[in-house]
Parts: C-alpha cells; sequence; structure tokens
C-alpha cells in the first residue's frame, strides 16, 4: 500500500467516527447543548480527537516506515490531483449553501454547523476518493 | 462500445533482465513499486516521458515495450470490410 493510500486511510478512520457523532447529535437532539461554552466544548472535544487519532496514526506509520521520505510519483500526484478536483466542487457547493442561501433564512450555529459539515464532507470524499483510485476502478491515466 | 487500451510487455521484460524487480525498476525511473505494478496490470497508463524511460531502462524502443489496441477501429474496419 502507498504511502499517500495509507495516510487516506487514516484520515478517513480518525475523521469520520467523530465527526459523524457530532453531526448525529446536531441532527437529532438539537437543543441538547444549550450555552455558546457547550456547545463549542463538544466542538472542541470532537476536534480534539480527530487530532489525536491523526497524530497517532501517524506516528505508528513513520515508526512502521522507519524514517522513509514520504515519496510520491506521478500516479500519486494523478490520484490526488483528480480526488481534488471533485473535492473543491463538494466544498464549492456547500460554501455556496452556506454564505448564499442559509443567511437567509438561518444564523447562529446552524451556520457554523452546515460549514463544517461542508468541509468535513469535502474532506472525506477527497480521500474515499483517493483510496478508491488506488483500488483501481477507472483506469487512470496519466 | 469500442474499447481501446494501452497493452505493455514490462512484466515480460523485467523476467527477461534478470528478474529485475518492481522495486528496482521502480528505484530507477522515479516511480514507487506500486506504480509499476499498476502499469504491469495496465490499471494505470504512464506517462510519455516515463514510458521512454521504461523503455531505455530495458534498452528497447518504446513501441516495443508499450502496444495500443485501438479495438474499436479494428472492429469498424472488420465490420465495414466486404
Amino acid at each position: 500500500m502507498s504511502s499517500l493510500e495509507k495516510r487516506a486511510w487514516l484520515t478517513l478512520w480518525s475523521q469520520c467516527p467523530p465527526y459523524l457523532v457530532y453531526f448525529l447529535i446536531q441532527a437529532v437532539w438539537p437543543n441538547w447543548l444549550t450555552t455558546f461554552q457547550q456547545r463549542i466544548a463538544c466542538l472542541a472535544v470532537v476536534a480534539g480527537v480527530h487530532a489525536i487519532a491523526y497524530v497517532a496514526g501517524l506516528l505508528w506509520m513513520k515508526r512502521r516506515e522507519r524514517g522513509e521520505p514520504l515519496l510520491l510519483d506521478e500516479r500519486d500526484r494523478a490520484i490526488d490531483a483528480r480526488a481534488t478536483r471533485t473535492a473543491y466542487f463538494v466544498m464549492l457547493t456547500g460554501m455556496i449553501v452556506v454564505g448564499v442561501v442559509m443567511p437567509f433564512s438561518d444564523s447562529g450555529w446552524k451556520l457554523t454547523n452546515t460549514a463544517l459539515f461542508a468541509i468535513v464532507l469535502a474532506e472525506t470524499v477527497r480521500y474515499a476518493l483517493i483510496v478508491a483510485g488506488y483500488r483501481g476502478t477507472p483506469r487512470l491515466a496519466h | 462500445m469500442p474499447t481501446e487500451s494501452l497493452t505493455n510487455e514490462v512484466r515480460l521484460l523485467r523476467f527477461l533482465a534478470q528478474d529485475m524487480t518492481q522495486a528496482e525498476l521502480g528505484r530507477r525511473v522515479g516511480l514507487t513499486r506500486q506504480t509499476i505494478a499498476a502499469i504491469e496490470q495496465c490499471r494505470y497508463s504512464p506517462s510519455l516521458e516515463v514510458a521512454f524511460q521504461i523503455a531505455d531502462v530495458f534498452g528497447k524502443r518504446l513501441d516495443e515495450v508499450f502496444h495500443w489496441n485501438p479495438a474499436g477501429v479494428e472492429t469498424a474496419k472488420r465490420v465495414s470490410t466486404p
């Protein structure tokens, strides 16, 4: 498995579970957290879990790779470029919703959470497409 | 639906070059072992520059290593020929 694919898996596994829990709480029990401090603390915990899981995974991978530099070749860059291009449009759509549509009907934490959701979704799409790119479908040409 | 494909003889040429490893070939042309494996399995078409470099490693011409099969064109010709 290439280094970029390993990092993509690591990002998916460290990012998706905590943010899935966070967005589920926001969607199912939107009034569970009432004060600003509670909400920001919840977000900080989720971001913290993501960061700790990612850094721990990265350190474990670095140890296993025995300090070898991250070697990316033209295929890695082509897979990354294709995934990033698609994720960009996901992000663009999310930002249009948050910045152009929602301000006329919503405000506050709903805007914040939607923006955060768009960012997490774009990242998830990017890394999922990187993993799919390495799995061989569809065929990739330089 | 017409399909075209780029095939190659990299696996065979590696075998003929004293069973050169994918890692060794990758090191010589600046690719990872995984990318060499993807090229051999026709899951990735390399850039022209890398294709020339691979051919150069084996001392072959580009068209001796990589073959483009215009399947759709051949099918169309066969159909139109009386």
